[in-house]
């Protein structure tokens, strides 16, 4: 890690998230399944304008069936 | 003279002897408190060890009670806690830091840890071959890099796994 040529393309967090989410692909199949809940994150956003708001916009949707939401 | 009484009555204030910090080299009565703590969990909360072993990026240490303040990086390998006695746990983590603050106290900050049976051979052996595909391809410079740290992590943990 210190001699890093990696650090021309990420920063530090970008490489611990690296790691980790290759530690979380490597443990066995019990184990992995409650971790591989941790690394997933969900982005949803809504424009605002005038007060009011606009279409919530969730990005890169999950493939399941989404529950019905506000 | 009067000088002389005021050097005298000097010497009487200060103390016979100065108290020295009691330090020897074999003794393990003095403890370190660890707190070992990832994001969703909380390995070590303030408990009293006698020894940790950990990967800093500059080395491998062992920190013992009274360690002199120091922040370490991590790499991704092996921390070992050892309570008591000879009894040792290890824990592979995926990197983070090590801070012994002057209070006697270590914090280490992993972002994720698993004792060493938790993983399987199997899986650290297809992404390792997975991680060496992709760095001898032709993808973009920075899919490369990627592929190049997870096949740093993935050697440091067969290593690990194949050697507990």
């Amino acid at each position: 890690m210190s001699a890093a040529t990696w650090r021309q393309f990420f920063s530090f967090n970008k490489y611990s998230q690296i790691t980790a989410s290759a530690l979380r692909r490597s443990l066995n199949e019990t184990e992995r399944l409650a971790a591989e809940k941790r690394g997933t994150t969900n982005v949803r956003y809504q424009n605002w304008a005038n007060g009011e708001g606009g279409q919530q916009v969730v990005l890169n949707p999950p493939a399941e069936t989404p529950k019905a939401s506000a | 003279m009067s000088a002389l009484r005021l050097l005298s009555s000097a010497a009487r204030r200060t103390p016979k002897s100065i108290p020295l910090g009691r330090r020897g080299y074999a003794e393990v009565a003095d403890k370190i408190k660890l707190s070992l703590v990832l994001p969703h969990q909380a390995i070590f909360t303030s408990a009293d060890v006698t020894q940790v072993n950990i990967a800093a990026a500059t080395g491998d240490m062992g920190i013992l009670a009274n360690h002199v303040p120091s922040i370490e990086p991590l790499r991704p390998g092996i921390v070992e806690v050892i309570e008591s006695g000879n009894a040792s746990k290890k824990w592979f983590v995926s990197g983070g830091f090590a801070t012994v603050h002057p209070n006697n106290k270590l914090t280490i900050n992993a972002v994720e840890a698993a004792p060493l049976e938790a993983f399987s051979a199997e899986a650290i052996r297809t992404n390792l071959a997975e991680a060496q595909r992709i760095t001898a391809g032709n993808g973009t410079e920075e899919q490369k890099a990627e592929a190049r740290i997870e096949l740093e992590f993935y050697e440091a943990l067969q290593h690990a796994v194949a050697t507990k």
